[in-house]
């Protein structure tokens, strides 16, 4: 070869042999270090943002300072669920993990949790006995709350901030409209007929500037209407949706709205809405007079509509015998498999899970009652510390305690295929409210639909259960550092808890050390790992 | 093509000035909304200029915000005290005025840049507020970095793989390499669902998830559409050059290296700007691979400007997208001739 | 095999190595892969589990899934033709001489490097049924008719061409396409055809057309891989990836992506993700057969 091209092609080698160097270096990057003392740091990944995210983060902050082995790093993320699922499904996931309560159910359903009774069994009593139950454990939480935990026979997650629901309703509206501002509607007859008072338009273009009520506004509970007139969405484990008469009542009743005030006219006057979190919110701007909110709403009407007088009651009787209805609802927290911190995951859920009871001043608040305090929400304790009693920011907490222990308080129902049951009743819903479907015919579509998807999803778990009966059962042994032996195995699939109604049965007891047992075809020791 | 006449010109320009307002209002808005205050963004009915109300409350003058119209007094409207009090606690001050007595003026916030960039992807503004841990040292910086990262060694990797193969399917005649040309022009048509979840194994098995290597490691290993315009460039390049190259005992690495390349560098722009204005944006790859705020991407960044309620904060989210988006415009601006020569000239006739 | 073809080969194989590497881990792999989780039952978070054709099987009974591929392809042929046609025309446009060229082309391809987070909502708010900067343009228009124009995105009919008139909007890089493929048209053609006495129309039919058909053929290949493939948009607008109102705008990416994370089922979506496969070699077969005549490969 010429000399000059030996020299540029060895120049050229040179130059790959940088490049090569590059893309070396750039494999084996490192990856940021975690802390570098001795204490166990664990992830906490969460999906609030702005003030609520600040109250946690100060309550982690109290957590981090009341003891000195453990640090939780917080982490607010848009979409935890499903970056939980990916990490989870990637086997690096976070140690504690904000989720919504239907995810709970669907992670556990498919073995991506790690279930907290053995952490429980280990706490002492509150009589200072050995091991508590878990039925002793969920005795703080008000019954409904307590009853979203559990799944399946088993706790599966504490509790972050709860919510509940009320009817809010616009005093001054009530005044201009010539009805008792201190007198908000008890049943459903009397909602339709104040709604009607409360609505008004415009005497040139009879087009509608106020409503009293509409269904759609908001259409964050629409779920829930079937309940509310006496429904069921599932009975056992038999979808429900389509086949109970008081479905259909309800879905009626959402039709009646539309055709009451006209399609065009509804859909042109809610497209005026504005967003939720600013002052033209249909509540706060005053386009609509009465609606079901969220004990949260206090938050948002003291940011945007300050001064605003207004009530807050349960919702109205829509079914004989069914008073004091409310839809209750809360975030958990619960333990993914696979995270590297278990033990130090449930320090912190047992912190989050209790409250300094005997608080008189805000300083003293702590765990539970600090972050609801500073979110603005409702205890889900049954006891509640004088300071948070007294001094809590929402005029009308008390309300909302009663709320919580109406026996009519219902939460959504513990099904692993909750989030498509809700999309497919929220597409119902929509369909209905636009007189685009029959309420008959949007019933029978949805459960249709709803029960293929369950059928489908119960073959699926008893499809995993047989397969893991013919393979080692390594998976199902992998236990966390915990005492006593327990099998993270699936329960029964027709141990489901009807909704609605607490009912905590718990059948797991920790196998006795050392023994030989029997499982599935499989002999194992049961011992302490 | 060049219109002779006047009126020929006229039209053009009319119809170019009518396109490019149509093309630019949304933009525009986005600039505006970028420079209002959080309670402006979302007005119904919308307006254009950001504003800012004073008046008078309790003797003091101060900035308020105009509410909504007081209900029983028509011309009066309800104002708030503003900035509004950080902690549930307070309780703002508020009053009923007469519209008169509300000074307007146009005042466009810039520090909303600011606020944006030092609290992108969910960041707080200082530690002081609560930043705990790595969370704390995540900024904007950050962000950009691990962005500017995928992007160079992106393409980086793209030409320099895509350049190799393509001379490989262009210059070479090897057994089988047409069959393998048509194969390659086939996984173009593989929808990105049915790559996602094996694709996200085959990472996680590398153990690579949570680092930015799924996002730029792939671009050494070519890409069909880029392998498509190298080597329908190449085969302008006539072969004579190479063949001289061959006798004058040059090796198959020196006619690439020496000759192909150096000839190459319209459709080398090209890979280099279509890799790098695609993967500045792209966002599917990110919200799969990263799962630690200190290696998302600006892309990924962006969805992160969530406020209470589950709302978003536009102005925060208008400002930090104009600022992601200036840098390529400016360089699609530069390099747009390039650009389009380098298209042309790979002759994109199959 | 002569010295000189296995020469050939070995060099052949030696630069094309690493596409090898490419093609068979990032692309093989995973199509022959996500082929195996569409027979089975897999949940992410667990091993997947054989269960033969049940996916497919209930594919064919699902209603929702032909709604999507319906929504799909509606979509598709509102905003393919669409998209082609104003590509095309604003290549035209930009082709000619005049002064200031380079801004008018940024602002034209400025639309398309926006991210798609901002553009979707911005586009929900222009296209708002009240208030919405577009429906305040077109209600005095539409006045004179007597006409109200429609809610857009709040009505279940009218979803759909919405989503279309903003997929028009980021046309930037089909645009950018078409223009280096009208740089090719050599300028003696049309100077021919100016003598023969075309007026500009037939300058573009006679000469234009057929000169940049590969480049025409190009642009709407990929406009079928992509528009079949339209997620993100929807996904940002429609928040809970319902497709609402009333599924109007579910498209099969929509609804692919909820039933594989949301529904956690990613054997069924993987299925869903062979289906589309398979409908997007047709439909490119079907366009190559279809443009066979009329594809002029220049020299």
């Amino acid at each position: 070869m010429p000399v000059g091209i030996r020299k540029i092609v060895s120049a050229n080698r040179r130059i790959c042999c940088v490049l090569a160097l590059i893309l070396v270096s750039g494999l084996l990057v490192p990856t940021l270090l975690s802390g570098a003392d001795d204490k166990v740091h664990i992830t906490y990944w969460e999906k609030w943002s702005g003030f609520e995210a600040d109250a946690m983060r100060r309550t982690v902050e109290q957590f981090n300072r009341s003891q000195n082995k453990v640090v939780v790093e917080f982490l607010s993320l848009s979409s935890v669920d499903r970056k939980a699922l990916i990490a989870t499904a990637g086997g690096d996931p976070p140690d504690v993990v904000g989720l919504w309560a239907y995810n709970v159910y669907s992670f556990a359903d498919r073995d991506a949790l790690q279930p907290l009774d053995d952490f429980i069994r280990a706490e002492p009593t509150p009589s200072g006995g050995q091991a508590s139950t878990p039925e002793q454990w969920l005795a703080r939480y008000e019954p409904v709350y307590a009853d979203m935990c559990t799944y399946r026979g088993r706790v599966w997650a504490g509790l972050s901030t709860p919510s509940m629901t009320a009817l809010h309703w616009n005093k001054a509206m009530f005044r201009a409209a010539g009805l008792d501002p201190e007198r908000p509607p008890r049943t459903l007859a009397e909602l339709d007929a104040f709604a009607e008072k409360l609505t008004k338009r415009d005497p040139k273009t009879g087009e509608v500037v106020q409503l009293g009520f509409l269904p759609q506004e908001p259409n964050w509970f629409a779920w829930a209407y079937p309940l509310w007139f006496g429904g069921q969405l599932l009975d056992g484990d038999k979808i429900t949706i389509g086949t109970d008469p008081h479905n259909l009542q309800c879905y009626q009743w959402v039709e009646s709205y539309t055709r009451k005030y006209g399609l065009d006219q509804v859909r042109a006057f809610s497209s005026g809405f504005g967003n939720f979190a600013s002052p033209q919110n249909a509540f706060l701007s005053g386009k609509v007079a009465m609606e079901f909110q969220g004990v949260y709403m206090n938050n948002f009407i003291r940011q945007f509509r300050p001064g605003m007088e207004y009530g807050v009651t349960a919702w109205p009787t829509a079914a004989p015998g069914l008073d004091d209805f409310t839809v209750a609802d809360t975030d958990l927290l619960a333990i993914p498999r696979g995270a590297k911190h278990p033990r130090e995951a449930w320090e912190f859920i047992k912190f989050i899970s209790s409250a300094n009871l005997n608080a008189q001043r805000e300083d003293e608040l702590s765990g539970m009652e600090l972050v609801c305090y500073l979110q603005g929400k409702n205890s889900p304790l049954r006891q509640w510390s004088p300071f948070f009693e007294q001094h809590h920011p929402h005029p009308y907490i008390g309300v909302f305690r009663q709320l919580a222990r109406s026996p009519h308080a219902v939460h959504l129902p513990k099904m692993g295929i909750w989030q498509e049951y809700r999309r497919e009743t929220d597409t119902m819903f929509d369909a209905v409210r636009l007189l685009a479907e029959s309420p008959e015919q949007a019933l029978a579509f949805c459960q249709r639909r709803i029960s293929e998807s369950w059928s489908w999803h119960r073959k699926s778990l008893e499809r995993r259960s047989s397969d893991i009966a013919n393979r080692p059962l390594t998976r199902a042994l992998q236990t966390t550092a915990v005492p006593g032996l327990s099998l993270m195995g699936r329960g029964n699939p027709d141990e489901l808890t009807p909704n609605g109604k607490p009912n905590v049965p718990l059948t797991n007891a920790p196998l006795p050390l050392g023994e030989r047992v029997r499982v599935r075809g499989h002999e194992i020791i049961a011992k302490s790992p | 093509m060049s219109p002779k006449s006047k009126l020929a010109r006229l039209i053009v320009y009319a119809l170019l000035f009518g396109g490019a307002a149509i093309f630019l209002f949304p933009f525009l808005w986005l600039v505006a909304t970028s420079l209002k205050p959080a309670e402006q963004t979302m007005s119904l009915p919308p307006t254009w200029l950001p504003r800012a109300y004073y008046a008078t409350i309790d003797g003091k003058r101060m900035e308020v915000t105009r509410d909504y119209p007081a209900p029983d007094r028509p011309g009066y409207w309800h104002i708030t005290e503003k900035p509004a009090p950080k902690t549930l606690a307070g309780k703002p001050t508020s009053a009923i005025v007469s519209a008169a007595e509300i000074e307007t003026k146009i005042q466009p916030r810039w520090d909303n840049y600011h606020t944006a960039l030092a609290t992108m992807g969910g960041r707080r503004p200082t530690s002081a507020e609560g930043a705990v841990g790595v969370d704390a040292q995540v900024t904007f910086f950050t962000f950009l970095r691990n962005t500017l990262l995928v992007c160079v060694l992106g393409v980086i990797g793209a030409v320099f793989s895509n350049a190799l193969i393509a001379y490989s399917f262009a210059k070479i005649r090897w057994r089988g390499r047409d069959t393998m040309f048509v194969l390659t022009l086939a996984t173009m048509m593989v929808p990105f669902p049915v790559l996602m979840v094996p694709l996200y194994g085959v990472f996680k098995w590398l153990g690579w998830i949570g680092s930015l290597r799924p996002l730029w490691v792939p671009a050494f290993f070519g890409s069909a559409f880029n392998i498509f315009l190298m080597r329908q460039f190449f085969r302008t390049i006539p072969e004579e050059l190479s063949e001289a190259a061959r006798i004058d005992g040059c090796s198959e690495w020196g006619i690439f290296w020496r000759i192909i390349l150096p000839l190459s560098k319209p459709v080398i722009a090209v890979v280099a700007l279509f890799h790098f204005l695609w993967a500045w944006n792209d966002f599917l790859g990110p919200l799969l691979y990263l799962t630690r705020r200190h290696t998302f991407t600006l892309a990924l960044a962006l969805q992160d400007y969530q406020s209470q309620g589950g709302g978003v904060q536009w102005h925060y989210l208008m400002a930090a997208t104009v600022v992601v988006i200036i840098p390529i415009v400016v360089l699609f601006f530069l390099t747009q001739k390039t650009f389009i020569k380098g298209i042309a000239t790979t002759g994109i006739k199959g | 095999m002569t010295s000189r073809e296995k020469h050939n080969l070995r060099h052949g194989l030696a630069f094309c190595s690493l596409w090898f590497v490419g093609f068979g881990v990032f692309t093989i792999y995973p199509v022959l892969a996500s082929l195996y989780y569409s027979f089975c039952d897999y949940s992410v978070l667990q091993q997947p589990l054989w269960i033969g054709i049940d996916n497919y099987r209930r594919m064919s009974t699902d209603v929702v899934f032909w709604i999507s591929l319906k929504n799909t392809l509606v979509f598709a042929a509102l905003s393919l033709p669409a998209g082609m046609i104003v590509s095309l025309s604003l290549a035209l446009l930009l082709n000619t001489e005049v002064r200031g060229m380079p801004i008018f082309r940024t602002i034209f391809y400025l639309p398309s490097v926006v991210p798609i987070v901002a553009s979707a909502l911005l586009w929900l708010w222009i296209f708002n049924g009240q208030f919405g900067i577009l429906n305040w343009a077109l209600r005095p228009i539409l006045g004179l008719f007597g006409a109200t124009p429609p809610t857009w995105f709040a009505d279940p009919a009218w979803a759909k061409p919405a989503l279309a008139l903003m997929s028009v909007w980021g046309i930037g890089n089909s645009m950018v396409i078409y223009l280096s493929g009208l740089q090719n048209v050599p300028q003696e053609l049309y100077e021919a055809a100016e003598i023969d006495g075309a007026n500009w129309w037939r300058r573009i039919w006679h000469v234009t057309l057929p000169l940049t058909s590969p480049v025409i053929y190009f642009n709407l290949i990929m406009g079928i891989i992509g528009t079949l493939q339209t997620f993100t948009t929807v996904f940002v607008m429609t928040g809970n990836a319902d497709g609402n109102p009333a599924r109007s705008t579910l498209l099969y990416a929509l609804y692919l992506f909820s039933t594989a994370f949301y529904d956690l089922r990613m054997g069924y979506a993987s299925a869903m993700a062979w289906i589309l496969f398979v409908l997007i070699v047709a439909l490119t077969l079907l366009a190559t057969k279809l443009m066979e005549k009329r594809i002029h490969y220049g020299g």
